[in-house]
């Protein structure tokens, strides 16, 4: 989709290369959503970047929210009022938005409301892997699960209809896999926007205790009855002939169909399309007709332990094969490899006939250098981590935070000890600081800021907690591709918005050393870190500075790149040993050079080198 | 017919997102079903990206097995070493030859190897190997950073894909934003004459 009014303008029967995330946005518009919201998180950021795109002229309201649990109480609050609505966010922004999530099946809804999650098997971007279906057993309400793009559209329709029929929210699960596939996905027709109409209903919605044990019981009902319609879903699919029963959901019935055809074995597969509540009585008949079953899913045993105990309440023997007997991990994702051998084995075959790796490779005895994921060339983070290094606090202990600059972590720069979730950083240098008395640098980005950070930081204050703060404010949301936030002055199409400032809101929550400061001024970065240490109390520092990819995006670009003066560059490599930017590497006779396709052109390296041998324009070499 | 297979491996921010999605518009335009499956986030900046491609009647799988691939393109030297597990004795080897050294490799651990010793392994472990100095060639578009466009016209200039010259031009159209697409189109044609000119 290089052009994204196609989620608009495509007519139904067309076809189009969409990424996962674009289907589901697509199927979204389809469904006619009138209320879609977010916070962004790979996996998931593109379904409502793509939607703000088109936004305006579909006449749909969509919102970066400040977080994922107020992200799903706006969509809720829609969807309770009459209008479809959807909210969407990685696996790990729903234990943020599970407090409201765990009620709302209580409540229920009225206009259809989808709840996407997407999963990270493998951790490809998230600090852990997992696996959100669990929340609809939690919750008690329907989940969805798509195994790619056309799907992905095409369930979102199904999961609009079940989620008006229970009244209920459906959770629906995406994984990287999904979601950052692109595939040809057909249109189909778009549906009207439900008209919002809100009526009082006080047993209904409002959780006092005694209407929430009833409402708990009415959850348990309309899940009972689901159980049908989960029966009688006809995207549960029996594909294939065979002895051999295979049940399967999701990206994991890719894997299995490819592997099947690999090692040419007859199987029939169950590939269920809604994971919660089970088709029982489809699973029961399928358990009846084959033996050995084999359950293959990534990630955790959710629908092995079901269908286990399902066959043994209904007195079923078939052998049933799971993680354990497959060894396939409860980790990582799954691949065609795995797959394959452990259907082989099931079949009692030998696993020794099949080949995938290129046999020549154990022969290869090279080490391959690493390429972690670095800041960008110009990156202003950069900067405030030199400044951090610099300015000479002993002792410190590190706590940083989920973003781009949590690959400040990394050498050269080595700022952060601690990484846990969004947020953490506010409330972990407080536990920190407090056990050890030592000096405590607390890092954290200006959109992670509004979303967690803040009732950690009034905590920081009102318990008298001592530490530095220091909110890297690149005025957007770098690492998910640029989103606007409450501090960036601009809405969530990107017009002009009141500009909430992270100064501001640090000094109302009682914050009393609040500094804002330019990274790339060094000396006034390195002079109020010392003064910030030497505060009794906490105090915050924003390090103020644009992304440097979004400021190349803009009219300025990017400036023109530098080059390193051979003559007075002694070679001591502080460019590259302390400061390591990608686009310095080590060029002949053992001095720096600078990559002219990589400089950004900050001028940072320029500022700090020793022998003031850099600037100018490009290198030779 | 057959599933292809192509492995796209390179550095964040030289465009293998871009050469995917082309690749399998490319593939859209001849009646094709294709797959891209492409890593986002934290796994770009500056950071190994390997990009699977897959194109044929029906496809299932997004990721490509383990010695599966029919392509590597390696849009830079030290991408295409690491994504030899998808290599068997059939691969061509596609190999952009301008290196990006990772920080990691200057300041500890081990050395980037020697272009030379890199050419060796892949000939080593692949059927055939063609290398080209793609931004050298792109400059003569006016934009080095077109590389990705010149590796995908050597790729189609190869022939080695069920995908004629026009459906990649296509593709391309699909693909890239409307004010670049003649840089795109002009660099992907240097790429074309490049491959026609050489005996793989």
């Amino acid at each position: 989709m290089g052009n994204p009014r196609v989620l608009i303008d495509g007519k139904p029967g067309s076809k189009h290369l969409l990424l996962g995330n674009e289907a589901i946005a697509r199927g979204l518009i389809e469904g006619g959503v009138s209320v879609a919201t977010t916070y962004p998180g790979t996996p998931a950021s593109e379904i409502v970047d793509s939607l703000a795109a088109v936004a305006e002229e579909a006449g749909i309201y969509v919102e970066y929210s400040t977080n994922e649990k107020v992200a799903l109480e706006v969509a809720a609050g829609a969807s309770l009022s009459g209008l479809r609505s959807s909210t969407s966010m990685k696996m790990v922004g729903l234990n943020v938005a599970a407090d409201a999530l765990m009620t709302l099946g209580y409540l229920g809804v009225r206009g259809g409301m989808v709840i996407i999650t997407a999963d990270d098997p493998n951790c490809y971007s998230s600090q852990n892997e997992q696996d959100n279906r669990y929340y609809a057993l939690m919750a008690n309400i329907p989940c969805l699960e798509p195994s790619n793009p056309q799907e992905a559209k095409d369930m979102l329709l199904d999961a609009y209809r079940i989620s008006e029929e229970l009244e209920l929210p459906v959770l629906y699960r995406s994984v990287t896999r999904l979601s950052h596939s692109r595939r040809p996905v057909v249109f189909g027709e778009i549906a009207r926007p439900r008209r919002a109409e809100f009526s009082r209903d006080y047993e209904r919605f409002v959780m006092v205790p005694a209407n929430a044990r009833a409402r708990h019981v009415a959850l348990l009902e309309k899940m009972e009855a689901a159980k049908g319609i989960s029966d009688s879903y006809p995207r549960n699919e029996e594909l294939g002939d065979g002895e051999l029963g295979i049940i399967t959901s999701g990206n994991a019935f890719n894997y299995v169909m490819d592997a099947i055809e690999k090692i040419e074995a007859d199987a029939s597969v169950l590939k269920l399309g809604i994971v919660h509540p089970l088709p029982e009585g489809t699973i029961l008949g399928f358990l009846g007709e084959h033996s050995p079953v084999l359950i293959i899913e990534e990630l955790e045993p959710l629908l092995e332990m079901r269908i286990r105990a399902l066959a043994n309440e209904n007195s079923i023997g078939t052998k049933i094969l799971g993680k354990r007997e497959l060894s396939l991990p409860r980790h990582g994702e799954l691949s065609i490899k795995q797959v394959a051998l452990a259907i082989t084995r099931a079949l009692g075959r030998d696993p020794g006939g099949l080949r995938f790796e290129n046999p020549a490779l154990s022969r290869l005895d090279l080490e391959i250098p690493a390429r972690p994921p670095v800041l960008c060339p110009g990156c202003p983070h950069r900067a405030s981590f030199y400044a951090i290094r610099a300015s000479g606090i002993r002792d410190a202990i590190f706590i940083t935070d989920i973003g781009c600059y949590a690959l400040g972590s990394l050498p050269p720069l080595s700022v952060g000890d601690v990484l846990m979730c969004m947020g953490a950083s506010a409330g972990l240098s407080a536990g920190v600081s407090k056990a050890t008395g030592k000096p405590v640098v607390g890092i954290v980005g200006d959109s992670t800021f509004f979303h967690a950070s803040i009732p950690a930081l009034i905590n920081a204050v009102y318990n008298r907690h001592r530490y530095i703060y220091v909110v890297l404010d690149n005025m957007t949301t770098a690492m998910t591709n640029f989103q606007p936030h409450p501090g960036s002055g601009l809405d969530s199409l990107g017009r002009p918005a009141k500009r909430i400032l992270i100064e501001e809101v640090s000094r109302g929550c009682g914050v009393e050393f609040v500094k804002v400061i330019d990274p790339f001024d060094f000396e006034s970065a390195v002079g109020a870190l010392r003064e910030a240490l030497a505060f009794d109390g906490p105090s915050v520092l924003v390090f103020r500075r644009e992304c440097a990819i979004l400021k190349a995006r803009k009219a300025e670009g990017r400036g023109p790149p530098l080059s390193i003066d051979r003559s007075k560059c002694t070679g001591c490599l502080l460019c590259i040993n302390r400061f390591g930017c990608p686009a310095i590497t080590l060029g002949e006779g053992g001095k720096p050079s600078i990559d002219a396709m990589l400089c950004n052109g900050c001028g940072f390296c320029a500022l700090i080198c020793p022998q003031g041998a850099i600037g100018g324009s490009a290198d030779e070499d | 017919m057959r599933t292809r297979n192509v492995v796209v491996a390179g550095v964040g921010g030289q465009g293998v997102i871009l050469f995917a999605a082309a690749l399998a518009n490319a593939a859209l335009m001849s009646d094709l079903d294709a797959s891209v499956s492409e890593i986002h986030g934290m796994a770009q900046r500056g950071g190994s990206v390997i990009s699977h491609v897959r194109i044929g009647e029906r496809i299932h799988s997004p990721t490509i097995p383990e010695g599966g691939a029919d392509v590597i393109i390696g849009l830079e030297p030290l991408e295409a070493l690491r994504s030899l597990p998808f290599s068997n004795e059939r691969t061509l080897a596609l190999l952009n030859t301008r290196r990006i050294v990772p920080i990691a490799a200057l300041l500890r651990g081990p050395k980037y190897p020697e272009l030379e010793e890199i050419l060796g392994i892949l000939k080593r472990f692949c059927g055939s190997v063609l290398a080209i100095d793609a931004p050298e060639l792109a400059k003569r578009c006016g934009s080095a950073r077109a590389e990705n466009m010149v590796m995908l016209g050597a790729l189609a200039g190869l022939g080695i894909l069920p995908i004629p010259i026009e459906s990649f031009e296509r593709g391309i159209g699909e693909t890239v934003p409307r004010g670049s697409l003649e840089r795109n189109l002009e660099a992907f044609k240097l790429g074309v004459e490049f491959a026609r000119a050489q005996k793989v």
